[in-house]
Parts: structure tokens; C-alpha cells; sequence
């Protein structure tokens, strides 16, 4: 059972004014809770040691999907595989951060792997800075929550620069490169959350500057902002996938910028291949004694419940609740049904004295740093709230 | 706990957590004002005050100071633009008088007292604009004032080049916009 403290929200206005005017979903309900999933310390230890050694397996598992052209299996898009194969051959393709989705953790249950946003997590301002706010603003002990997403994340761009060497090296060897923060216009989540990773990579001594997407310039000899600045970073908060499928011509662009070593794109296109959920199936292929993964499969599973989910798929879309006869028991619609889809076994998820479920959200960024949770009923969709955490 | 960080204050934050405070404390600005500074003063073990985080902000200038107590603790204390301004305007008496140290030769050691750094980070929008110019066209003045202050904000300030040719565009018929939280998953 999933114990909550009552806290005094943080309101409307004191929101707007920390940066964050998402507070408010469509149907008018708040989308931040005003309590605080209360966790123990070793819980949030388990939580950091699970996230660490899954993204071990995915390393390995990435590894294993390169060498053995597994591509087409994961539905990755012909047209970013040199992309991944590239920015996987060089280190300073840095992979700056990254959210795992677990089930389990609380009540002796096994932390069980949902998936990982690899390449375009929010919920990012959420974790490292609003539920945070919340222990101030309720006169908590700040240092009762774990959540060092800010600073480790700070800390990952400067491996940027000094990669695995001591951090501090990197005054010696910046050279004052520039990264260039880019998201659509138009999402002010979107906006603030490639913001803030623009203040902690400026926090880490980096020159940093945003642009819009839709004014970034680009041709063969590198990446542009309007005024035809040139960047040797650029930070996209924007799938791959879509670059892929939507602008074909800037996928070819963007690898003949890797090839030619003009500017360096984040989160790196191999975070694509961790992206897929297709890698739940490889994971599942490599670690079958892994106690933090379900089984998977590029097929229907026989005689247990399961989850049906586009490779591609995100916030929860397109995701199908299967019985163990094979009845459909729950199913949301939305844009991925074109993408090939997986089979992971299910597994509930920890409940509050309500019935409302709740899935913990693990921030990476070289290891795990942070955490938080997403509310909701049997499919963590677009209306999930976001609570934070106490440790007791 | 031994592998998990967590805060250990606002100031692990960077400049976002001088944000943060500040609007949770209530000492944030409605009234708009040009050049002020949110920034954070750290005291040296040699009792001596450096700038190490430090941002522009609309409202008025204000800063938190980070200071060790006898039994060597760091305590936080929020100083308003009021006292800021108090301090700034003590110190500028004694650069007049030739006092200060802001303007004597320290011989490159960095740090100067409080008053002497919030002179230093924010001459100009605290006394306004002509003091400020002038305190910066003193040579000691402004070596001490880049001496002391580490924030990435001071250090990042770079010129920008500009050239002319003709790129391509994208995302210009992107409409996956229509949803309040759209990538995170």
C-alpha cells in the first residue's frame, strides 16, 4: 500500500511564477498532487540500484542489437541506423539523461522495468525542482527526498567535455563550445523543461543558447540558431523517430553533420535504440534471470496477462490490456498504431487507499539521480499526476 | 543512504534554486526593473566573500549569503535589495574616501568582504548606471570584481560572431503540438 502525506499545495500563481504553467489538465483537475508518496531509505536505495543495473543491460543490449543488425526488429527507421551506429562508435556522444518507468518497489514487491524514455523524458521540472519546492514550501528537511537530478544532470553535461575523467578538468579543456537548446514552439512544457536543462548545462560553464525548432537552420556544415550562429552541440527536445519520419531530408542532414564531426546532437540517436520498447524483448532475450524484467515478446505471450504497446509509443497510447484468455480488458487509442508492437507480461502496480496506482519515474544521467511518481488507473496515460516523495 | 544525494539546499539547484527560493520566500519582485541580479555569496574559509551563482532577473536584485556560524555550519540568510543597497552605498562612501578595497591592488587573491562583493557583482543597478561605469573603468576595481565573482553567468558573457548564408529550415508543418505534455511518455 502506497502511504501519502498531505501537504499544503504549492498555488497557481507561486507555479506561473517558479516557471511551471502546466499545473492544470484539460479536464480542469490538477495535475500535482498535494501529497507526497513516503518511501524508506532502503526503498529509494533499491530504486537507485534497479535503475543502475538496468541501464547496464541496456548497454549491453545495444551493443548486441548493433553487432547483430537487429534493427528492423526494433522498428528503428532505415534512415537513422548509421546515425545510432556513429553516435554509438564515439564516447563524446554523451548521453545526457533519461527516465526509467518502474512498477513494484514498495511493499517487498520486485522492482519490475516498464520501460525507458531514453531520449525525450519530461517530467524532468517536476522531479528536480517542484517536488523539491514542495518540502520548502511545507518546511520539510530538504535533505529527505532523493533527488539530485539537478546537479547530477549539471554534472553529465560537463562529461560532455571531460567524459569519464574527473569533473573537474573540464575548466582546463572547455574551449567555450556551444550548445544550442532547442523545442517546438508553442508547449510551454516543452519550453521550460529544454530551459531548464539549458540553466544546469550553463550552471556546468557551458555557453548555451535556445532556439525554436522551427528557426534552427541547418546545412552540411553544421547547425545554426536565426542569427546563423553556428553551435557544436545541439539539444533537441524532439524524437528521433519523428525527425526520422516527418523530415527525412534532416535526418540525412543531421548524419552527414555527425560524419563530418561538425556538431554533436543530444540526447545521442542511439538513445533511439533505448527508446524502443523492442528492447524489452532483446533485454529479455540477454537477462532472463534478471529479477527486474517481465517477459517480452515480438508475439503475442500465451495464457497470461499482458500488455500490448507500439515500439514508439508514448504517454501511454495505443497501449492494449490483454486478459490470459486473450480478451482485450482495457485499450487506449492514439497516433503509434502504425509501429510494430510488444508483448511484456503485466504486473500491478502499487496502490494508495484509493485504488489509484502509482508508477515511479527514475531520472539517469550517468547514474540514477532522482525520483518521483505518476499517478493514475491501469494505464499511465496523458491525465496522470505527478507526486513526489518523501523519504521516512 | 549511501548512495543517494539529495539536496542538501536550494543552492544545489544553481541558478534555478536562486529562483526557486526566492519566489518561496516571498522576496520576489512585481515591479520591473533592468539589469538587477539574483545572486549567491559564498563566505571563503578565509572569511572572505566570492560570488559563485549569479542571474539576471526582472524584479529587484537580491541575494542569498552563504556563511559558516561559529560552530562551522553553513546558514543561509536572504538579503532584499534594501540591504543591498545599504551595504553597496557604505562601501562606495569609502571608495571615495579611497578606502575600499575594491579599488586597492589585493595582488590577484580572490574574495573581498560582503560589502566590497556586492559592490563588485552589482555597482550599477544598485547605485546606478554612471557609478557603476565609473567604478569599472578602475583597474583595480574591476580585477577585484571578476576576481571574486565564479558564477557561470559572469563567465559565460560571450561575443557572438555573425555571418551570412543560406540554411534550411525545418519543423515549419509540424503539428504535434496539439497536446499539453506530448514526448515525455
Amino acid at each position: 500500500m502506497i502511504h501519502l502525506k498531505k501537504l499544503n499545495p504549492l498555488d497557481d500563481a507561486t507555479l506561473e511564477e517558479l516557471g511551471f504553467t502546466w499545473h492544470t489538465d484539460e479536464d480542469g483537475s490538477k495535475y500535482v498532487s498535494d501529497a507526497l508518496v513516503q518511501i524508506s531509505s532502503e526503498q529509494a536505495e533499491a530504486y537507485y540500484t534497479a535503475t543502475n543495473e538496468i541501464y547496464d543491460m541496456y548497454v549491453e543490449a545495444a551493443e548486441y542489437v548493433i553487432e547483430n543488425e537487429l534493427f528492423f526488429d526494433l522498428g528503428i527507421p532505415f534512415n537513422l541506423v548509421d546515425a545510432i551506429k556513429k553516435s554509438w562508435e564515439n564516447d563524446v556522444h554523451w548521453h545526457i539523461y533519461g527516465r526509467f518507468d518502474l512498477a513494484g518497489g514498495i511493499d517487498g514487491e520486485q522492482i519490475k522495468l516498464i520501460e525507458f524514455n531514453a531520449d525525450t523524458p519530461t517530467g524532468l521540472f517536476e522531479t528536480a525542482l517542484l517536488q523539491w519546492a514542495l518540502l520548502k514550501h511545507n518546511n520539510m528537511d530538504e535533505d529527505s527526498q532523493f533527488n539530485n537530478v539537478y546537479e547530477a544532470i549539471s554534472n553529465n553535461f560537463k562529461r560532455l567535455i571531460t567524459l569519464f575523467d574527473e569533473l573537474e578538468t573540464f575548466d582546463e579543456r572547455y574551449d567555450n563550445w556551444k550548445i544550442l537548446f532547442s523545442s517546438i514552439a508553442g508547449n510551454d512544457e516543452e519550453e521550460a523543461t529544454t530551459k531548464l536543462l539549458q540553466q544546469m548545462a550553463t550552471d556546468a560553464g557551458f555557453n548555451t543558447s535556445f532556439e525554436y525548432l522551427e528557426n534552427t537552420h541547418f546545412d552540411e556544415d553544421g547547425i545554426y540558431d536565426a542569427d546563423e550562429n553556428k553551435y557544436e552541440y545541439w539539444f533537441k527536445l524532439y524524437p528521433w523517430e519523428d525527425i526520422a519520419h516527418d523530415e527525412p531530408e534532416l535526418a540525412t542532414t543531421l548524419t552527414n553533420i555527425m560524419d563530418s564531426q561538425e556538431a554533436i546532437i543530444l540526447n545521442p540517436a542511439y538513445t533511439l535504440l533505448f527508446q524502443s520498447k523492442g528492447m524489452l524483448k532483446i533485454l529479455y532475450d540477454l537477462f532472463p534471470d534478471s529479477p527486474y524484467l517481465l517477459q517480452t515478446s515480438f508475439e503475442p505471450l500465451q495464457g497470461v496477462k499482458q500488455v500490448e504497446k507500439a515500439v514508439f509509443g508514448r504517454e501511454g497510447a495505443n497501449t492494449k490490456i490483454i486478459g490470459s484468455d486473450g480478451t482485450t480488458i482495457e485499450q487506449t487509442d492514439g497516433p503509434y498504431d502504425n509501429y510494430k508492437k510488444v508483448y511484456q507480461k503485466y504486473v500491478d502496480f502499487p496502490k494508495d487507499s484509493n485504488g489509484d496506482k502509482y508508477q515511479a519515474g527514475v531520472f539517469f544521467a550517468y547514474e540514477a539521480c532522482g525520483m518521483s511518481f505518476r499517478k493514475g488507473g491501469e494505464v499511465m496515460d496523458n491525465m496522470s499526476k505527478f507526486v513526489g516523495h518523501v523519504i521516512v | 543512504m549511501k548512495n543517494i544525494s539529495s539536496l542538501a539546499s536550494g543552492v544545489a539547484l544553481g541558478s534555478a534554486g536562486i529562483m526557486m527560493m526566492s519566489v518561496l520566500s516571498g522576496c520576489s519582485a512585481q515591479q520591473q526593473e533592468a539589469q538587477n541580479r539574483f545572486v549567491v555569496i559564498e563566505q571563503q574559509a578565509n572569511g572572505k566573500y566570492i560570488v559563485i551563482e549569479e542571474m539576471p532577473t526582472d524584479g529587484p536584485s537580491r541575494a542569498i549569503i552563504r556563511e559558516k556560524d561559529e560552530n562551522g555550519n553553513t546558514v543561509e540568510r536572504f538579503m532584499n535589495e534594501a540591504e543591498m543597497k545599504a551595504l553597496a552605498e557604505q562601501e562606495y562612501q569609502k571608495v571615495q574616501n579611497g578606502t575600499s578595497e575594491t579599488v586597492q591592488d589585493n595582488g590577484g587573491s580572490a574574495g573581498m568582504g560582503l560589502a566590497g562583493t556586492i559592490l563588485a557583482v552589482a555597482a550599477g543597478s544598485l547605485l546606478g548606471n554612471m557609478i557603476g561605469n565609473a567604478l569599472m573603468n578602475n583597474k583595480n576595481f574591476s580585477k577585484n570584481a571578476t576576481s571574486s565573482n565564479k558564477s557561470a553567468y559572469s563567465r559565460s558573457a560571450a561575443s557572438r560572431a555573425s555571418k551570412t548564408s543560406s540554411k534550411k529550415s525545418f519543423f515549419g508543418s509540424s503539428s504535434k503540438t496539439a497536446s499539453s505534455r506530448s514526448y515525455g511518455s
